[in-house]
């Protein structure tokens, strides 16, 4: 047996550890800045110490560089991937049901949710990371104020429900993708793998309900 | 033309050294020199595989052709039960004597001692080979291979793996074979069915192929032909083969030449589903390992419609007990399965067609309980209600005879040569090993034994002794052979009649089941090649085959097919009639016991009968070799 | 008993007609009355056939054999899903009584690049087989192997690898898997291999050339969907899968090839 295998990444089962390793920390980093963003309940003072603790830190660069590197290497495995399953079946089916006993709403449509993740994305990073610049002076120091930009940014409520629109399909995103990943890099027994998809819907719904919680406050905080 | 006694060439000496001595005494082509031969393997099944795989490995060129669109698809792979081998390892007191022995009863001494002993001893090999290829049977919880005693054998010398031996054996040996395409020893080419046997200067030398997709003839050259192409039981249109299942490569073979050994000899299985309907395509069978715990029965009563747990205790007829008490519902498949088409005969049986006998398993219901029942049988029952939508954990199975195997074939010699020089003939497609009755779980080790272990010394004796002239298939002969086999197709296509080849295989499978089925007599055998003949009449004048030539045209595959079998079947009829004698699973009625069982008649009949083709609609001639038993001594067999 | 064979059905079927490979190939709808319930959705196809080569005299092609369900050469898309809706049974075993009277029935042949459509629903699976012969084996020659029971394998990983080697290779799991992707199948060979000491050997790479060859061939990525395991008539896991993920990446991370 003379093994072709030189390449990984070209490979079928390699392009998908990659997008489970790339995967799984992003949910990684999805997890951390719900919990950053949650400081944002303590009060105006907390949430923007918070970013200013985060972004002044020089090694800031470095984390976001990585993080876009996962994203980019994550949202390009996957154009490939689905490129790719198109064209593996050139003619389509007339008429294809599911079984009910496979495949999920989640799973099936992984393209599209990831797609509105991505979109949501960019307008969230130019609405708010790159939104109206407000200063503000906590304990004498300078910094960003993100929490009025922030506040200011719900007070539409058409971005309201644009961001829950977008964090409710990343739920249901990551809560194939979650499972998803471990049977990618070849964890699946039947000992464990029911636990890790519960994991994986549980997620799913965090990542859900958690984000979401944020406009709603930011809402009803801008109406008063 | 007259008949000849034809040579065996079997080995002399005492039996547990022929085949030993034989390998010796066989000359080898030099290992660097392998690679000049060539050889043809038709069918892919567990016979071919393994030879092709074999063959290759040994540094022959091989190329297989197979008729389904992959060489893992052949019918080995229905084979349910397992596969015999004289291991012993459950200490029970089995021995390759104690199988070879069995072998020879069972097939009621009808096959050449000598082949039966070489299939028993290189049993053994086959489960070594087997495991070595990775084929997962079964195992104890200590890790060694289990056995399990089957078809009544008093020894569990049985392997198995599930209910899918066939499957997973014949999975090994097209890996086996997959890795000889990976090392470039094998061509496999699919979807392809054998037209033409080319014989040049007396030699088989290659064959006329059609390929089925695009239905273009080609041309194949070789220094030696293997036929590995199973079983005829189709020409009965209902059987357990699969609907590909034919006989056309070893027919056109018999055509060109070639003996055809004991056609007669046909296997009815007794525990089949049965049939439903006309629309029936082909039937099921169940394990006979059913038969360890149900017990058979048909009404008292004629054409009684009650459904049969409404039929009280008292007016069941347990006949297998009642006309077998020591053996029961235990006696050989072919004891099981006449004694069912005459209870149905006499109006008894059940089921809508009342083709049909009951097989109860309410009494071992209430003796070991439904869990113990279903630990057992749990996949057939399974696979009956998937079918007949019946539950038989609360009402009877029915089940009714089968044809599942047919014990004639080619004739060969003990190197598994036909009497044309280099054409080879395995597995099923031969007439060697199982006499007039196969056993359980044995048709997967003489498949194995002759691809494993015999063909490769065999062929390699043939090439060593004979001097091969260099042809390529612009030798006349080749182009003799295609024109034929476009002929042959151009007319089937040029009938264009009012019937369908299933009209006229239906009809033939009537004809062959009525008459040439588990009961056979001499007016019924002659009304049987009467009305054959003229059917196969009326093929020639009213069939119509749809489609074209030049694509995929399964109608003329089946008319090619069908065609061979209006011929065969009368040969089959015809060795019956000359067979006046019952043995195995040839029934003559003229020749039964008083307690009407089967009555040998070693004085005049044993011997293999071998037909020689002599020209269309021309009686074939009948040649014969004796059969000698040194020893296993000739007796009746009993099952009272 | 036998069935309800008195009430038969009327059925509207809508066939994939293609005469040949480079034929572009369209639906075609037919009507055929008395279908026994007690038919099998083959035999119901034979029936529509001998109507058909009477009446316009060109019939369906399909691919059947054994009609046990165990050779996996039948391979229907029915009403969209692979060998029907009734779960781990193959066309062949599929039977009429699981349909109604006037039901429309759409039958389609196996969808992949990998397996180009021959004629109406018969596809070829060569690919299949490229793929066994790409590593699918153990190498070993016939001869003289050690004793069958000196090596001693578990009943638990004998029985595994017995539930992986069940595949029958009839591409149920492309047809269903909307990537195309052959990884059930794949998977399954490598797994029954890799499951026993005697394949274990050469596990790695074997895994590489397989998967390696599945990837040439054109089949699509697995995107963990378990619709395979699903529709697979043989009830192959995509535990399978897992295992073949991990033998892998094992053998992508040790390699010297």
């Amino acid at each position: 047996m003379s093994s072709k295998g030189s390449c990984s990444l070209h490979s079928s089962i390699g392009k998908k550890q990659v997008m489970g390793v790339s995967g799984l920390l992003l949910c990684g980093f999805l997890l951390t800045h719900m919990l950053g963003n949650f400081t944002m309940f303590i009060g105006a003072d907390a949430f923007n110490k918070y970013s200013h603790t985060l972004t002044s830190n020089p090694l800031i660069y470095l984390a976001e560089a990585g993080l876009a590197a996962l994203f980019l290497c994550h949202i390009f495995m996957a154009i490939k991937l689905i490129l790719e399953n198109k064209a593996a079946r050139p003619v389509s089916y007339h008429m294809r049901e599911t079984s009910g006993r496979g495949s999920t709403f989640a799973s099936s449509t992984m393209p599209y949710t990831g797609s509105i993740a991505l979109i949501f994305l960019i307008i969230h990073i130019l609405g708010l990371k790159f939104g109206t610049q407000y200063t503000i002076i906590i304990n004498g120091v300078e910094m960003r104020d993100i929490y009025k930009t922030t506040i200011e940014y719900f007070r539409d409520s058409l971005h309201v429900l644009g961001y829950i629109v977008a964090v409710v399909s990343l739920g249901i995103h990551v809560s194939h993708g979650f499972w998803s990943a471990f049977q990618s890099l070849g964890f699946n027994h039947p000992k464990y793998i029911g636990k890790i998809q519960l994991l994986s819907k549980l997620f799913g719904i965090v990542v859900a309900v958690g984000f979401s919680s944020f406009p709603i406050f930011c809402y009803l905080q801008g109406g008063k | 033309m007259t008949t000849k006694k034809l040579d065996g060439k079997v080995p002399s000496g005492p039996i547990q050294d022929r085949w030993k001595t034989h390998k010796f005494n066989m000359k080898i082509v030099n290992a660097a020199n392998k690679r000049k031969y060539s050889v043809i393997v038709v069918g892919t099944g567990l016979a071919g595989a393994s030879a092709a795989a074999s063959l290759a490995e040994l540094g022959y060129n091989v190329t297989t052709f197979c008729i389904q669109d992959s060489p893992r698809r052949a019918h080995s792979i229905a084979a349910q039960g397992g596969i015999n081998a004289a291991k012993n390892y459950p200490n029970d007191g089995d021995s390759v004597y104690r199988l070879f022995y069995d072998t020879v009863k069972g097939g009621d001494y009808r096959a050449r001692e000598s082949n039966v002993y070489r299939l028993a001893e290189v049993s053994n090999s086959i489960i070594d080979q087997c495991v070595a290829q990775g084929v997962p049977f079964a195992r104890e919880y200590g890790g060694t291979l289990s056995n399990r005693s089957f078809g009544g054998a008093q020894v569990s010398r049985t392997f198995y793996a599930r209910g899918q031996t066939g499957q997973q054996l014949l999975l090994g040996a097209y890996s086996a074979m997959m890795k000889e395409v990976h090392n470039g020893k094998i061509k496999s080419f699919t979807r392809r069915e054998i037209v033409e046997l080319v014989m040049v200067e007396g030699k088989a030398r290659g064959v006329i192929v059609r390929n089925v997709v695009t239905g273009e003839f080609e041309k194949y050259v070789a220094d030696a032909v293997i036929l590995a192409t199973g079983g005829y039981g189709n020409v009965y249109y209902l059987s357990t083969n699969a609907k590909a299942s034919n006989a056309s490569a070893a027919f056109r073979a018999y055509k060109k030449g070639a003996y055809f050994a004991n056609p007669c000899f046909t296997q009815i299985h007794p525990t089949c589903i049965p049939v439903s309907g006309d629309h029936q395509s082909k039937l099921t069978l169940m394990s006979e390992s059913l038969r360890n715990d149900g017990r058979v029965w048909v009404p008292k009563m004629k054409g009684d419609k009650r459904a049969p747990t409404a039929i009280p205790e008292e007016e069941r007829d347990y006949y297998l007990e009642r006309i077998y008490p020591s053996f029961g519902n235990l006696v050989p498949r072919d004891v099981a399965s006449r004694n069912a088409k005459i209870v149905c005969d006499e109006g008894r049986g059940v089921s809508a067609t009342g083709m049909a006998v009951y097989l109860d398993f309410a009494a071992a219901i209430k003796r070991d309980g439904a869990d113990k029942i279903k630990a057992k049988y749990g996949n057939l029952f399974d696979m009956y209600q998937r079918i007949t939508d019946q539950d038989p954990y609360k009402t009877p199975m029915m089940i009714y005879p089968a044809i599942h195997y047919t014990m004639g074939g080619l004739w060969v010699d003990y190197n598994l040569m036909s009497n044309i020089p280099g054409l080879f003939v395995l597995g099923e497609a031969n007439f060697s090993d199982h006499g007039a009755n196969r056993l359980g779980a044995s048709a997967l080790m003489q498949g194995l034994a002759d691809g494993y272990f015999v063909i490769p010394y065999t062929i390699g004796h043939y090439f060593a002794t004979e001097k091969f002239e260099k042809i390529d298939t612009n030798h006349a002969e080749f182009e003799r052979a295609i024109s034929n086999s476009k002929a042959l197709y151009k007319k089937l296509l040029s009938i264009n009649g009012t019937k369908t080849v299933d009209d006229y295989h239906r009809a033939l499978g009537h004809i062959m089941w009525e008459q040439v089925g588990m009961g056979r007599n001499e007016a019924g055998l002659k009304k049987a090649i009467s009305d054959i003949q003229a059917l196969r009449t009326d093929f020639w004048k009213n069939l119509k085959v749809s489609g074209g030539a030049e694509e995929v045209n399964t109608e003329l595959e089946k008319a090619g097919r069908v065609a061979d079998f209006l011929e065969l079947g009368e040969l089959m009829a015809l060795d019956a009639l000359e067979r006046r004698e019952s043995c195995g699973g040839h029934f003559r009625e003229e020749s039964q016991t008083e307690e009407n069982e089967a009555k040998r008649d070693d004085e005049n009949f044993c011997h293999v009968a071998a037909w020689e083709y002599s020209g269309v609609d021309i009686k074939p001639l009948r040649h014969t070799e004796e059969l000698n038993f040194e020893n296993v001594k000739l007796t009746q067999r009993s099952y009272k | 008993m036998g069935g309800n064979n008195s009430d038969t059905m009327s059925l509207n079927l809508k066939v994939w007609r293609q005469k040949n490979n480079k034929d572009k190939g369209s639906m075609i709808d037919y009507k055929l009355d008395g279908v026994s319930p007690d038919m099998s959705f083959l035999e119901m196809m034979d029936t529509l056939n001998n109507k058909l080569i009477k009446e316009q005299g060109d019939s369906i092609a399909f691919d059947h054999d054994c009609r046990e369900g165990i050779c996996g050469m039948c391979s229907m898309m029915i009403n969209g899903q692979a060998h029907g809706p009734e779960a781990e049974t193959t066309t062949c075993q599929l039977h009429m009584r699981k349909f109604k009277d006037g039901d429309t029935i759409v039958v389609e042949p196996w969808r992949a690049k990998a397996f180009p459509v021959l004629k109406d629903l018969m596809v070829d699976r060569g690919a299949f087989d490229n793929i066994m012969a790409a590593g699918g084996f153990v190498n070993v020659n016939t001869g003289n192997p050690q004793d069958a029971n000196s090596i001693l394998i578990g009943q638990e990983n004998a029985e595994l690898a017995m539930d992986a080697a069940a595949c029958i290779g009839c591409g149920a799991c492309v047809a269903s898997c909307k990537n195309a992707s052959a990884m059930l199948f794949v998977s399954a060979k490598i797994s029954q291999l890799a499951l026993l000491p005697q394949g274990e050997v050469e596990s790695l790479a074997r895994t590489q050339a397989m998967v390696a060859k599945m990837d040439e061939l054109g089949f699509g990525n697995c995107t963990n969907e378990a619709e395979c395991e699903a529709q697979c008539p043989k009830g192959i896991k995509i535990e399978n899968i897992a295992r073949m993920n991990r033998e892998w990446f094992k053998g992508a991370l040790t390699s010297r090839k």
